[in-house]
């Protein structure tokens, strides 16, 4: 399927992808009608400034702005905000909206995203002391909580919870991280990583809970109270819980494509239908470093897999698939993760770690370089990348 | 009339690399490509990043927090997820130093 010219594109989800999708089709010279659909009431944002600037009081309206109202008129493309798509037909090639309204499509784009997962008990009535974090309105509703707040629990050491949870040390607040695993970040680091982490929160004064469960969650107006899996108990003002994302597939999946924890998608966005793409964090794609094929979770996917996606539409040229890559940003520490950490058997340091450098080379079983991670380095992460851009050519040449 | 200020020696800019400088207050980038000196605002139009922590390739400076690229010739976007061009200054070498017009 190669979209004409005159074409009608339907894009569902104006997030990173939604965005990078839509703007990638008019830079690349495409002049037909462009329609993009979000849930939310706002234009295109990026994410990743919620859990810092935004959590720590930056206008929530221009930070990360992606694609403004200005611009999106500019570029004729019609936003369709505050609305979701129900259905999608295939057979006559449109979606239809809860509004009722139906738009045909010759091609049409799926980034729908992700959602938190949700804690697996009901919220009751404490709900409005429990925090996901997402959207912008999200990060609106926990900062609004935190202000005046002495006290915040983080339910799940991943990277939102710890980037929340230095925001909020960094405000003044008594912080507590609960884990449920030996680690920190075990899905997104190696341990060696994890561990400079872990020594990072503690040094600023967080009080981390390694391997501890939370049996229930009471709130009484006042505050909250989580009964650890211990028996113990832990009193705070509020409660935020990130203990992972779930891919947005409900729409693939009524339309019938194929899922495997995510929308599998080839390495430009095709999906099982030929008028159909996806990207971003829903889709399920090949693994560049030819292990198992992934889902990633990250702004950069999210971004370069929408550029791609829009490109394979049009018809061009593949661009070489960039090899996975993420950062946080927790205090002053700046972490770039690139590769595949859990394919890492071994780390060993490419640089000599100081108080607020460090960077490590992972290797897996076999001894071959599958990625780095860098904190305050992002020159040695450049190395690196270099370094498996160079090896991955070289084997496919 | 360009209002032109020494910002440093020629020596100092390294070949295909980057030195950031500060001159009236104000953060720029210096690059030399082929011999010839280029400056930019020294910070990421995207991110609040300094282009000259950033890596030098094809012409280009790198971002060293996102990844977007931006053309050292004319601070214009080169890739994602850089969308607003960078300011450029016009420079010139006077004996063996640079001067950038502000």
């Amino acid at each position: 399927m190669i979209l004409a010219a005159d074409g009608r594109v339907v894009i569902v989800g104006a997030g990173q992808a939604g965005a990078w999708v839509a703007r990638t089709l008019r830079d690349e010279g495409f002049t037909g009608e462009v329609t993009l659909i979000g849930a939310e009431a706002y234009h295109p944002y990026e994410r990743p400034p919620l859990s810092k600037d935004v959590l720590k009081g930056a206008d929530a309206a221009t930070t990360g702005a992606l694609l403004t109202a200005g611009q999106a008129q500019a570029l004729g493309i019609t936003c369709l905000l505050s609305q979701t798509v129900t259905a999608i037909d295939r057979a006559m090639r449109q979606v239809t909206c809860v509004s009722g309204q139906t738009l045909p499509y010759d091609v049409l784009f799926l980034t729908t995203g992700s959602r938190p997962r949700p804690l697996p008990w009901p919220e009751g009535e404490g709900a409005e002391r429990l925090h996901g974090l997402r959207t912008r309105d999200d990060a609106l509703r926990l900062r609004s909580a935190l202000d005046g707040a002495q006290s915040l629990a983080v339910i799940g050491g991943g990277l939102i919870g710890l980037e929340v949870a230095a925001t909020a040390r960094q405000s003044g607040l008594e912080v507590t991280v609960i884990e449920a695993g030996p680690r920190l970040c075990a899905r997104s680091l190696p341990p060696v990583a994890s561990d400079w982490l872990a020594d990072l929160h503690r040094q600023n004064g967080v009080s981390l809970r390694m391997g501890e469960t939370v049996a229930g969650v009471q709130s009484d107006g006042l505050g909250v109270t989580l009964t650890l899996g211990d028996g113990a108990t832990l009193r705070v003002d509020q409660v935020l819980v990130g203990i992972g994302i779930l891919p947005e597939t409900g729409l693939a999946q009524s339309a019938g494509l194929t899922l495997n924890d995510g929308i599998v998608v080839d390495a430009e966005g095709r999906t099982s239908d030929p008028a159909i793409f996806a990207a971003g964090d829903a889709t399920r794609q090949p693994c560049p470093m030819g292990a198992a094929p992934l889902r990633q979770e990250t702004w950069a996917n999210a971004q370069a897999q929408g550029i791609g996606a829009a490109r394979a539409a049009l018809g061009l040229a593949p661009t070489r698939v960039k090899l996975p890559w993420f950062w946080s940003d927790q205090y002053a520490a700046n972490i770039q993760v690139l590769g595949r950490p859990d394919l890492a058997a071994t780390c060993i340091e490419q640089t000599a770690p100081t108080a607020d450098t460090a960077s490590w080379r992972m290797l897996d079983a076999a001894g071959t370089l599958v990625g780095a991670v860098a904190v305050n380095a992002p020159r040695a992460l450049r190395d690196v990348r270099k370094e498996m851009e160079k090896a991955r050519a070289a084997k496919q040449a | 009339m360009t209002d032109w200020t020494d910002v440093a020696a020629v020596e100092d800019v390294p070949d295909e690399d980057v030195l950031g400088v500060v001159a009236d207050g104000l953060r720029i980038a210096l690059f030399r490509l082929e011999g010839e000196i280029f400056a930019l605002h020294d910070l990421c139009s995207h991110g609040q990043a300094f282009l000259s922590d950033g890596f030098v390739e094809d012409g280009c400076v790198e971002c060293p927090l996102h990844q977007g690229l931006i053309d050292i010739r004319t601070g214009a976007a080169r890739s994602a997820p850089i969308t607003e061009a960078v300011r450029s200054f016009p420079t010139r070498v006077i004996g063996d130093r640079v001067e950038v017009g502000l």
